[in-house]
């Protein structure tokens, strides 16, 4: 390679060029935050087909919040703003207050009372429909009249809701059903918050639309107080649009903050070690490069990258450059020993290349098992990494040297290998009192990690994976606030094959949980049940219909009305009604379905797309529990509970889904981390060959482990399901300083030389480490965020126990005379 | 310019004596300062009462009478007597309507900004005005036997009750007419008459249904 530098040169452009065309061509990113969570989770499936089949995922939720003092302002303005959002052209629907509360809204009840009317049990449509019958009819209207005159305001809203008598009845079973959907207000209690929810028409939920979107609500929302004369006014968004728009544009950010500064970091280390600006160079465009491979061949090998891979350029820096400094540490001890330029690769990567090739396989295999954790997100982070970290191990063994320059003079020792000298040289001599002093503080740290007390806290609720400082998060946040305390409900989403079949799951269903609601199993509950039509109960109440003399019913009304003083064009309702009945009794009529009857513009269909996704068989239901879902024996419960026998159901929901994973995290934390330290004993047990140094690499692990976790619990840093993650990263990386440490001790005559020459190059090279997981700290992402802290505490302490405890443990265990030049 | 015929001028002057004195903003808020005041001195009001009402759904109106007792600020008993006989009692937080002939009982949880709170916001409007300036904006004169005030509705919540609002007080400050105003075009005129601010128990604005009471709860809450 020395020799043959252009065709090098050459191979690396035509390499750069073809990942650079991949890129380009391919690049495709998945912003979706649930392909952060596990995929083999039913709750999660759950959490993906409501997120990717229901209309209201295209749902904004728009709140006014105002001073206390301009409550009444606020009142008249929310009409306004409604009446502007509506006219905004991506705009499909607003709601601004409950449907009943509006005649438009009575008015579509009206419309589809028909169709509820014949999907009515048939026992309760006969009974429903007898209210027809002239005596009946008589009866309830001179009752009502009579109420009139002793002054009750009930048959006047009876009479305007339902003229007939058949239409409450009707709707009764949708009423109950969601009762609980109706008891949500759109005004806080206090009146300084009015909430809207706006459906919009954006045609598809991909991070670039959902971008589009927003730059133009933000338009919207910047002038959305014209017309307002009181105080500040606050006007807050929030939806699932307005989190991938923000999510996806944090991306950016957070590729520039996170790589910018760990460039920036490993740089600075890179050049405090080594005072070499070419060499650095080289480094920065041979990890580029690796950033660059690997992100090709993941597009090739995954077709769609998930952002969360995103982070994988800073943890490649940081790790890859580990290569760098031990590669080019050695190549310069050589130069210094008076080694030519070939020569001295030659002894670099010679004596090096074994150690470089162990570290970068446990690494990769520590990636790699992030394979396991079933997240898309991680899945693909690991494999990226674990691919980029071997290009890296590659490309520092081999292009970083064309950017030696073959005549440059050896470096000669600088203060940092005296101070390293030092430590070494009297760490060997004299390793008791260290091994008192570091063993005792990394022993004491392990008693606390591993102790119950103090707890480490474990972070479920959705929160945890919300992107920081977000403005749609603190929107949600808000209106949580200000609205009375409603926690998530659990999902149950069905999928029928035909409607029949629906329409017998959902009464099944609804049954049951109306048991378990009397029971005080659950809270309430709200299901689609009333509104899945029954084509067997139909035709049977029409079949009963036909059996009813409506001429005499119309006759009956229109002698009533006059009897009892009533003006007839109050109840031109009820002679429509009647019509419309009339018209269902033909056999030839198609029967009658809501769903073409509720006008397009009505707001009821906000509750309707809360239950139907846009395939009409696909449906969910809610069940509110008796206190929020946060652990795992809660949603085996509810599990147990709401599951219906013969009933296909999936059981979903963000809390119930983080409640039902939290096995999954302890085991990725416990078994996964567990796999990956027996790894790292078996490797470390073949490699060292000597019980000894292979226990002192094992303790010193476990050191590293338990301060990590010592630390996380005195830092209050709490756990979370994706965070777990980073215990078998910092195995996989913090085993890496032993064994270049142990290899050199095994094989060294001259310990000044070697062990004081490989103990700097790793302590740099554990700082870049750390300075490149800590650079994920700036990530806005918190799963990045939160893995990347972790890893650099547990890093730094897995740096410290090997250069503080294993070394002079060494020392004690396989005793060397120290030998300086 | 033409001059103004005298017996165009005697009726201008004449017209605007009968009309009364219209009350300037400032006099509003004493007259209602000393409304306050009365309410304050003696909170309990008792009258008869005549109504009729107006309703788009009968051809004709409906004419009742009875009692009403009334106790700042938000209590109230009403009785209708004939044959279409009703007892209502209000405790500020539950309102019961008992029909005597059907034995039946209505029962409504108030503030729940349901159509019943707008004929409770009507009798206590008309017998209370307790912070009435905040919701109405109020235009009023000085008439021969009290005060005419007129009561147009500010905010949207208001609104939804009343289009307007007419009420007569007498020299002592008691309602003697009200004229309401209902969005749909309902009206409702009350005539108040035997008014008496002599202490009322507490049990008047109390209900308990009678033993074989068939309650309802109409809005569900």
């Amino acid at each position: 390679m020395a020799q043959r530098r252009l065709l090098v040169w050459f191979g690396v452009a035509a390499l750069a060029a073809a990942c650079l065309a991949i890129l380009v061509t391919r690049i495709e990113l998945d912003s979706d935050v649930i392909n952060m969570l596990p995929k083999g989770f039913e709750s999660v499936q759950g959490l993906k087909i409501y997120d990717r089949d229901f209309e209201q995922t295209r749902e904004l939720t728009f709140a006014l919040r105002c001073q206390p003092q301009d409550v009444d302002k606020l009142e008249e303005f929310g009409p306004i703003f409604a009446e502007n959002l509506r006219k905004q052209p991506w705009c499909d629907r607003v709601l601004a207050g409950s449907p009943m509360e509006t005649p438009d809204g009575i008015r579509d009840l009206q419309w589809i009372a028909i169709p509820l009317l014949l999907n009515l049990e048939p026992a309760a449509f006969e009974q429903t429909i007898s209210i027809l019958q002239p005596d009946k009819i008589r009866e309830r209207l001179h009752r009502l009249h009579q109420q009139i005159e002793a002054g009750s305001p009930r048959p006047e809203f009876e009479l305007a809701f339902d003229p007939l008598g058949i239409i409450g009845p009707a709707l009764k079973p949708f009423a109950e059903a969601n009762a609980i959907e109706q008891e949500q207000p759109l005004t806080s209690p206090d009146r300084t918050m009015r909430v809207l929810l706006a459906v919009t028409n954006q045609p598809s939920l991909n991070a670039f639309e959902c971008q589009r979107l927003m730059r133009q609500v933000n338009i919207f929302r910047a002038r959305a107080s014209d017309g307002w004369d009181g105080g500040p006014l606050e006007v807050l968004v929030t939806g699932r649009s307005a989190y991938v728009a923000e999510i996806s544009l944090s991306m950016r950010y957070d590729i520039v903050a996170t790589l910018g500064s760990s460039v920036l970091l490993v740089g600075i280390i890179f050049f405090i070690g080594f005072r070499r600006w070419l060499p650095l160079l080289g480094m920065g465009f041979s990890l580029l490069l690796s950033c660059l491979v690997a992100l090709a061949a993941g597009l090739l090998i995954f077709g769609r990258l998930s952002m969360v891979a995103v982070g994988f350029c800073a943890i490649l820096v940081g790790l890859g450059v580990d290569f760098a400094i031990l590669i080019f540490g050695r190549y310069q001890q050589a130069r210094f020993d008076g080694e030519e330029y070939q020569q001295a690769i030659a002894t670099s990567v010679a004596k090096l290349g074994r150690a470089v090739f162990f570290g970068a396989l446990t690494t990769a295999v520590g990636f790699l098992a992030l394979i396991l954790s079933g997240s898309m997100g991680f899945s693909h982070l690991g494999v990226l990494i674990a691919i980029g970290i071997f290009f890296a191990g590659l490309f520092m063994c081999t292009i970083l040297f064309l950017f030696v320059r073959p005549r440059q003079a050896p470096q000669r020792p600088d203060w940092v290998f005296e101070i390293v000298k030092k430590y070494v040289r009297w760490s060997v001599q004299r390793p008791a009192p260290m091994i008192i002093a570091s063993g005792g503080i990394l022993f004491l740290l392990t008693v606390i990690g591993f102790s119950p007390v103090p707890p480490l806290h474990f972070e479920a609720s959705a929160r945890s994976l919300e992107p920081k400082n977000s403005r749609a998060g603190q929107a949600l946040q808000a209106i949580m606030e200000k609205m009375p305390a409603r926690w998530e409900p659990v999902l149950a989403i069905v999928q029928a094959g035909d409607a029949e079949e629906l329409h017998d799951d959902w009464q099944k269903i609804s049954s049951h949980w109306a048991a378990l609601q009397e029971a005080g199993k659950i809270k309430g509950f709200s299901t689609p049940a009333p509104l899945c039509l029954s084509p067997i109960w139909m035709e049977k109440n029409r079949e009963h219909l036909r059996g009813v003399n409506l001429p005499t019913a119309r006759q009956t009304l229109e002698e009533t009305l006059s009897a009892e003083g009533f003006s007839p064009d109050s109840f031109a309702p009820a002679f429509k009604l009647l019509d419309d009945l009339q018209a269902v009794i033909d056999p030839r009529a198609t029967l009658p379905d809501w769903r073409t009857q509720l006008p397009k513009s009505s707001s009821w269909w906000f509750l309707v797309d809360r239950y139907f996704a846009r395939n009409p068989l696909l449906t969910t239901g809610f069940a509110t529990t008796n206190e929020p879902v946060t652990t795992h024996a809660q949603s085996e419960q509810l599990d147990r509970d709401l599951r219906v026998r013969g009933v296909p159901v999936i059981l979903s929901g963000w809390s119930y889904a983080l409640a039902d994973l939290q096995p999954w995290s302890h085991r990725q934390l416990l078994i996964i981390s567990a796999l990956m330290a027996l790894f790292d004993i078996g490797l470390l047990a073949i490699l060292y060959r000597d019980f000894r140094l292979w226990l002192i690499q094992i303790i010193t692990l476990a050191f590293g482990i338990g301060a990590m976790i010592a630390t996380m619990k005195l830092l209050s840093l709490h756990l979370n399901l994706l965070n777990v993650l980073s215990f078998r990263l910092v195995l996989a990386i913090g085993v890496d300083y032993g064994i270049y440490v142990v290899l050199v001790w095994q094989k060294t005559r001259e310990l000044e030389h070697d062990v004081a020459g490989v103990i700097k190059p790793v302590i740099l090279a554990g700082l870049t480490a750390v300075s490149g997981f800590g650079s994920l700290g700036w990530a806005r992402n918190p799963s990045l965020s939160g893995l990347g802290i972790a890893c650099a505490i547990g890093i730094f302490w897995s740096l410290l126990a090997t250069i503080f405890f294993a070394l002079p443990a060494m020392a004690a265990a396989k005793p060397k005379v120290w030998s300086g030049r | 310019m033409r001059k103004l015929s005298p017996l165009l001028f005697i009726l201008i002057s004449l017209a605007s004596v009968v009309r009364g004195q219209s009350l300037s903003e400032a006099d509003i808020k004493n007259l209602l300062a000393r409304i306050a005041e009365r309410r304050v001195s003696s909170p309990d009001v008792r009258a008869d009462f005549q109504e009729q009402k107006t309703m788009h759904l009968l051809n004709k109106p409906i004419v009742s009478s009875g009692k009403i007792s009334f106790r700042a600020p938000n209590k109230f008993r009403r009785e209708i007597g004939g044959s279409s006989a009703s007892i209502t009692v209000s405790n500020g937080r539950d309102l019961w309507i008992y029909y005597p002939n059907f034995k039946s009982a209505e029962h409504y949880t108030l503030g729940k900004r349901s159509p019943v709170d707008a004929a409770i916001a009507a009798i206590n409007t008309a017998l209370n005005l307790e912070n009435v300036e905040k919701t109405f904006q109020i235009t009023g004169r000085k008439v021969a036997t009290g005060y005419e005030l007129q009561l147009l509705p500010r905010s949207p919540s208001v609104k939804r009750m009343f289009q307007k609002f007419d009420l007569l007080l007498n020299s002592d400050l008691v309602a003697e007419r009200t004229d309401m105003v209902q969005p749909n075009g309902d009206r409702i005129v009350t005539i108040y008459s035997n008014q008496t601010r002599a202490t009322i128990p507490g049990s008047t604005f109390e209900f308990t249904p009678p033993a074989g009471t068939a309650i309802s709860t109409p809005l569900g809450r």
